[in-house]
């Protein structure tokens, strides 16, 4: 396990594997986002009463249920990297806010569009929700901030790692808001498997193919953003030099 | 399976029942969301290994004029 652990923070082993990974994991991606998107577009019934606005949701639950994932992610990072001294999980940290920040934007950006239909309005201060959404997002962009200011990477992954306390908070926050105050934000809809129900099986399994397809693009950008740091950090290391000559 | 498409024109399926522009808007902010973070990583791992290959080059070139000056 120790070994497999030191292992994977080496930078030159992460890129070989991840090398053998990616071409599976993009196939992976296509497939799911084109059942994803097809069935979104042309097999998803109308609502019976939200019309084909449901088809807004299958994509908003889907990016909003992953942006949570990236505070968790980073925390976990800041501490390998602290505890550790794993450059290679700061490295996944620092893009992991970049991508974060994107998708808490078009969560907002989502939301927005069916709100503005739905209830009658773009955004509204008052809903726990929405604001700790976008609470988020300036959480995110202060990490991004930070790190391009702080020169000194040990103390930049310190100021993130604590900043990241704070964003995972806000994500139970996030989770929670909609029961712990009752505002405008609807809860979760109950999954069913009656084919008659309004949230029949085929709204949460076109949901949860863009679920599966959201968290592989995640991963497949952050691989290609990560092995990408690690070829300009590693550039003047013998076996980057190979690499390049062979490509 | 054809059935079950839920349109029978192509300007039904641009207007969404009434709410075209809001559907259409948030798949394709999906799009950018997507091709955005794809392109970017893979535009610069190209820019990446032009940048590493046109150094070594200039590495080896120093190195030859080098050896060839010590001659």
């Amino acid at each position: 396990m120790w070994v497999w652990f030191s292992k994977l923070g080496s930078p030159k082993w992460f890129y070989e594997l991840s090398g053998k990974w990616l071409p599976w994991l993009i196939a992976a991606m296509v497939i799911f986002m084109t059942i994803g998107l097809v069935w979104g577009l042309v097999f998803l019934p109308p609502d019976y009463q939200q019309g084909f606005t449901s088809r807004i949701l299958i994509v908003h639950v889907a990016v909003a249920g992953t942006s949570l994932a990236f505070f968790p992610l980073m925390l976990v990072a800041g501490i390998i990297t602290l505890v550790w001294r794993m450059k290679l999980a700061d490295m996944v940290a620092k893009h992991a806010a970049i991508l974060g920040a994107w998708f808490s934007f078009i969560t907002l950006a989502t939301g927005s569009l069916w709100g503005s239909v739905m209830w009658g309005t773009w955004w509204e201060w008052t809903d726990s929700r929405l604001v700790s959404m976008l609470f988020q997002l300036f959480l995110l962009l202060g990490v991004i901030s930070l790190r391009s200011a702080l020169e000194d990477s040990e103390t930049a992954a310190k100021a993130c790692a604590l900043l990241s306390i704070v964003g995972c908070i806000n994500v139970v926050i996030i989770k929670y808001s909609v029961e712990w105050w009752n505002t405008l934000h609807q809860v979760a809809s109950p999954v069913s498997l009656d084919p008659s129900s309004p949230n029949g099986p085929q709204f949460w399994i076109a949901t949860l193919i863009m679920i599966v397809a959201v968290y592989l693009f995640l991963s497949v950008s952050l691989i290609l953003s990560t092995r990408n740091e690690i070829l300009e950090r590693e550039r003047r290391s013998q076996w980057v030099q190979d690499l390049v000559l062979k490509n | 399976m054809l059935d079950a498409i839920q349109f029978s024109t192509w300007a039904e399926f641009i207007d969404m029942g009434g709410y075209g522009f809001n559907v259409w808007s948030v798949y394709a902010l999906f799009a950018i969301l997507v091709a955005v973070n794809l392109i970017i990583p893979w535009r610069k791992k190209q820019k990446i290994v032009r940048q590493l290959k046109r150094r070594m080059a200039l590495d080896a070139e120093i190195y030859s004029e080098d050896s060839s000056n010590s001659d």
